[in-house]
């Protein structure tokens, strides 16, 4: 997507819509959609990375997140043990600590908005950014970069192996009765 | 395409599509079983339906989420329009064949568990909302092996723009290039759209799991959405593997339609042929089988192709 005014009443109302699902984050009353006012907003970011011309990026953050925020809303409710996620329940907790916090932060940040000198020259574009962007971020360690994910990829696949190794009382599907006790016989 | 083309030509395809995937569910569901209606009942029941749908009252739960109830089968519907729209029927016919298409369809079909586990949750309800976890669990375990086999047809294509990745396919198509790509893709397409051995979601053994409480409008709406889920899903599988639009004498788009609805009929095949297997062992299957089969196509298509 490319500049013109259409793209900037985008730009304004996904960030208005980030903004206002965040918000709800925290007024809603229940985990699941707690979990899934937190994914709109994540969505509301990735549009706004579609409207500056980062469409990779703001497409994956999409993709990330439901599925994330789908597992994040199920084991918030089987840890708290409301299994439907339905009854009403405080989003918010040490209420005086959280206000202090925000406040702090925000004007933590607003001062270094303020008074950071922000550089203001745009660089000329020169042909596509592609490659010089890869060659800035990752220079000579492209290979240690390549190693570092294969690694990752070997970690993956040994942890899917190790937990889809029988568990203590046998495969899921054999049903989970406990094994008699072994009595010890000595002979 | 101006915006008010595009949306009714994806509505149009879409809802031509899912009228397609309801005869096909019969036709071969009654061919499955042995007793095949006539050509006229076969071609009228989806509208009987509809009118049955339509007429049926509203079920109401006792404190619903009503907004997350009523939107879900919109917000699956919009995401099987989204999907659509990232695959170019011929390259003068797309709506939005991005740079990044391939990924734009994937985060749209990503979404869907989101979609599913509102619905299922919303409604508050025990049945749907054992539904909506066991959508969780299948997406989930179905998810990666269904990424791994799309992007890998972006190697030979080395772009993600769905247009390139039918283009590259001039030569020869994926679906002989990358063997395992297309089986694998089918398998876990029928798992986003819980159709078929992986119906789990909305199976019979949960009074209709997710749908258990939904009735009459809504119901319909969401029947029409996981079918053009479906067909998006298809059209997908035809562009990715089969070279969508190639193809010698017919136009493009005539070949784009006719390989869609040749892999519909295929998946939904197989959907009346194959038993539903219990959730742990589609969970296995998924992790077990899917997903090493996915990495080796990963793996030999990126060594053939360097």
């Amino acid at each position: 997507m490319s500049g013109g005014w259409p793209t900037d009443v985008l730009f304004w109302a996904f960030s208005a819509m980030a903004v206002i699902s965040a918000i709800l984050v925290f007024v809603t009353d229940s985990m699941v959609r707690a979990a899934y006012w937190l994914m709109a907003s994540f969505v509301a970011v990735g549009a706004i990375l579609v409207t500056l011309n980062a469409q990779f990026l703001g497409l994956i953050l999409i993709l990330m997140m439901a599925g994330e925020m789908t597992i994040m809303a199920i084991f918030m409710v089987m840890f708290m043990m409301n299994p439907a996620g339905l009854n009403p329940m405080l989003m918010v907790h040490q209420h005086r600590t959280a206000i202090l916090s925000g406040v702090g932060s925000f004007l933590a940040l607003a001062t270094v908005g303020l008074f950071a000198e922000f550089p203001d020259r745009p660089a000329a574009i020169v042909g596509p950014a592609i490659v010089p962007l890869g060659q800035e971020l990752l220079g000579t360690s492209m290979l240690v970069f390549e190693s570092a994910g294969v690694a990752l990829l070997a970690v993956m696949i040994g942890a899917i192996a190790l937990v889809s190794h029988r568990g203590r009382y046998g495969d899921a599907e054999q049903g989970s009765e406990e094994p008699p006790l072994e009595v010890e016989t000595s002979q | 395409m101006n915006p008010a083309t595009a949306i009714l030509f994806t509505g149009g395809v879409l809802g031509a599509g899912v009228y397609i995937v309801s005869v096909l569910d019969r036709l071969l569901a009654g061919t499955a079983a042995g007793n095949r209606e006539g050509t006229a009942a076969l071609l009228l029941d989806p509208f009987r339906s509809v009118a049955l749908l339509m007429s049926q009252r509203r079920t109401v739960t006792e404190r619903p989420d009503r907004e997350a109830w009523a939107l879900a089968p919109a917000l699956l519907a919009g995401l099987a329009a989204v999907a659509f729209t990232a695959i170019p029927l011929t390259p003068g016919l797309a709506i939005a064949d991005v740079p990044v298409g391939i990924v734009l369809f994937g985060a749209a079909l990503v979404q869907v568990m989101v979609a599913v586990f509102l619905h299922g949750w919303s409604s508050n309800s025990i049945f749907p909302l054992i539904g909506g976890y066991r959508f969780a669990a299948l997406a989930l375990s179905v998810g990666i092996p269904f990424s791994l086999v799309l992007i890998t047809t972006a190697i030979p294509a080395e772009s993600l723009s769905v247009g390139v990745i039918i283009s590259s396919q001039a030569e020869l198509w994926n679906v002989l290039r990358q063997p395992l790509g297309l089986p694998i893709y089918l398998l876990t397409a029928l798992g986003f759209a819980f159709w078929g051995p992986f119906q789990h979601p909305d199976a019979a053994d949960l009074a209709g799991g997710s749908q258990t409480e939904t009735s009459g409008t809504a119901l319909l709406a969401w029947r029409t959405a996981r079918a053009a889920l479906l067909v998006s899903a298809a059209a997908m599988g035809s562009a990715a593997f089969l070279g969508g639009p190639l193809g010698p004498w017919l136009p493009g788009w005539a070949w784009s339609i006719l390989k869609t609805v040749a892999l519909l009929a295929v998946m939904i095949w197989f959907g009346h042929r194959t038993a539903r297997p219990r959730m742990e062992n589609v969970v296995k299957f998924g992790w077990l089988v899917l997903l090493p089969l996915a990495l080796v196509d990963v793996f030999v298509s990126g060594a053939l192709t360097l």
